[in-house]
């Protein structure tokens, strides 16, 4: 293991402080609980949006804490879940009389501590509603979406939720603007290497060094499929191909395109991989509105690559393209 | 005594509290067969909070005062069976949300709430080898003296007999969940450890009642 660690158990706590140390005026923890991570200036009014998961996967996902966006999140050790109290000293400090909306990716862990933490919001008198991300194709067959992971195009559901809550939409309407984007958020992943967990300390799978694996999960959950590494474009094909039949998006669709690097791939193979999606979009006549590119949900030092479409119809064209401003993701209005 | 009232909450509590204090080892020892025998310090620890809880709380809502002690216990014990038994509370209060008194009525809407709430959030169903084997039927006998307008004192004995009849039983299941679900068969013969919790609380509530 090569990595930048003190000890390994101080990984979490250590990245907290340094995110703490390197962005005061954006954010701040409450409750005297690192992990407990919010927006530094509450918007008085404004419905309350909460995240939370393990750790690893920045920038997700405290990453889009911030204006235009989200404003807490409970973060967990590495690839585990917050507490229930962490989830609620977060929501305490978030609500601002509009009550929170819960918006994470769909784990066990997660469901149970955030399920616990609303029950508990609910007996102190906090209104909260609940959307849970499930954008993973790979992971469960069509049909049984309630099934699939949350994995990078939850960046949507945040992008959309967190300008409709800044909008000054009510509870509902956030919830209902978080749904609509995930009913219309597909993602495939691919992954080249493993990740370690410090605390672990050795890779979390093995695969040879000319293999890949379609469709695992951001924690190396299994894939529907191994095989020898093949070139780029043939890569894209396996991966946009089914995102577009599973919603499916169809001709004269206008999308948002999000091109994901696990963690150890280059922007440079990420722009190949976004120039053929954008050749496929072209030739299925689906219209491209934004093309985002970069990291946005890594699995710590994993290679590899994933693919999201959002379908858009005006509302949700409207809110990804409203500014936002965090220490990890901004953009203007586009 | 016919329901409890404001008042009592705080002595009960504390019967509660030292109870689990008293049955730490035993506890401690039935877990360590099956579980990684934290049980006794969980259970402790869990409503030593409670009582805090409950001991601090100015509000006059006795529903209100009973959820506020499972949020106690799910900051005190964020273990598998603390986060049960705080559902429990935080579900079983909300049940009976702004009751003055609870009496036979309240105590069946608590435990019933209290019941289904853990086996939602545990996801288990009777028969797994589980605190919910125990609850569901004292639960079942509180309905039951509800809707017979049994006294306080005669549904808290039902009720302690469906416990201890329940607690019995759970000897011949096969563990389903947790740690115990890897041991199997050879859980056949020991009662189960969460089971055992719940009728911790039931037999002090019902001595406290009787008192």
């Amino acid at each position: 293991m090569k990595k930048f660690i003190n000890k390994p158990e101080n990984f979490v706590d250590e990245m907290l402080k340094g995110i703490y140390a390197s962005h005061p005026q954006q954010v701040m923890f409450v409750a005297n609980d690192l992990r407990c991570y919010v927006r530094k200036e509450a918007v008085k009014g404004k419905v309350g949006i909460v995240t939370g998961g393990g750790s690893g996967h920045l920038p997700l996902f405290l990453g889009y804490v911030g204006e235009g966006m989200l404003d807490g999140c409970a973060v967990g050790g590495v690839f585990q879940s917050p507490s229930s109290e962490q989830i609620l000293e977060v929501t305490k400090a978030v609500e601002q009389g509009a009550g929170v909306l819960y918006l994470y990716g769909n784990y066990t862990g997660d469901i149970l501590n955030f399920d616990m933490a609303a029950e508990m919001a609910d007996i102190e008198g906090i209104k909260t509603a609940t959307v849970v991300g499930n954008d993973d194709v790979a992971s469960a067959i069509k049909g049984e979406e309630n099934k699939r992971r949350g994995v990078a195009g939850i960046f949507f559901l945040y992008k959309a939720a967190g300008a409709a809550a800044a909008e000054g939409m009510s509870l509902e309407e956030v919830k209902r603007v978080a749904e609509k984007a995930k009913a219309n958020v597909r993602t495939m992943g691919v992954a080249f290497t493993p990740c370690i967990v410090p605390e672990v300390g050795k890779p979390s799978f093995t695969i040879g060094d000319d293999e890949m694996e379609i469709g695992m999960g951001i924690h190396g959950e299994p894939g529907i499929r191994r095989g020898k590494l093949l070139p780029a474009d043939k890569i894209v094909d396996e991966m946009v191909y089914p995102i577009i039949k599973d919603l499916p998006f169809e001709k004269n669709n206008e999308v948002a395109v999000l091109i994901n690097g696990l963690g150890a791939t280059p922007k440079e193979e990420l722009y190949i991989l976004a120039r053929r999606t954008l050749h496929i979009l072209e030739e299925e006549g689906l219209k491209v509105f934004h093309v985002y590119v970069g990291e946005f949900a890594t699995s710590m030092e994993m290679a590899g690559a994933s693919i999201s479409l959002c379908k858009l119809d005006e509302e949700l064209k409207r809110l990804i393209a409203a500014p936002a401003f965090t220490p990890f993701f901004s953009q203007k209005q586009l | 005594m016919e329901a409890l009232l404001r008042e009592h909450l705080e002595p009960l509590f504390f019967s509660i509290k030292e109870s689990f204090e008293r049955n730490k080892e035993f506890l401690i020892d039935l877990d360590s067969k099956t579980g990684d025998g934290d049980l006794g310090l969980t259970m402790s620890k869990a409503f030593s909070a409670a009582h805090e809880s409950v001991k601090a709380s100015n509000s006059s809502n006795l529903g209100q005062i009973l959820a506020m002690a499972g949020i106690a216990i799910s900051r005190a014990a964020p273990s598998t069976m603390g986060t049960l038994m705080a559902t429990g509370f935080m579900r079983g209060g909300k049940a009976i949300e702004n009751a003055q008194r609870i009496g036979t009525k309240e105590m069946a809407d608590f435990w019933l709430a209290f019941s289904k709430g853990i086996a939602d959030r545990g996801k288990a169903t009777e028969g797994d080898k589980t605190i919910l084997d125990v609850a569901a039927p004292v639960a079942k006998s509180f309905s039951a003296s509800a809707e017979k307008n049994e006294s306080l004192a005669v549904a808290m004995r039902y009720a302690l007999d469906a416990a201890g009849k329940a607690l019995e039983a759970t000897k011949s299941m096969i563990a389903q969940h947790g740690k115990a679900a890897v041991f199997r068969e050879k859980t056949i013969g020991l009662q189960d450890a969460g089971g055992s919790a719940l009728y911790i609380l039931v037999k002090t509530m019902h001595d406290f009642v009787l008192a």
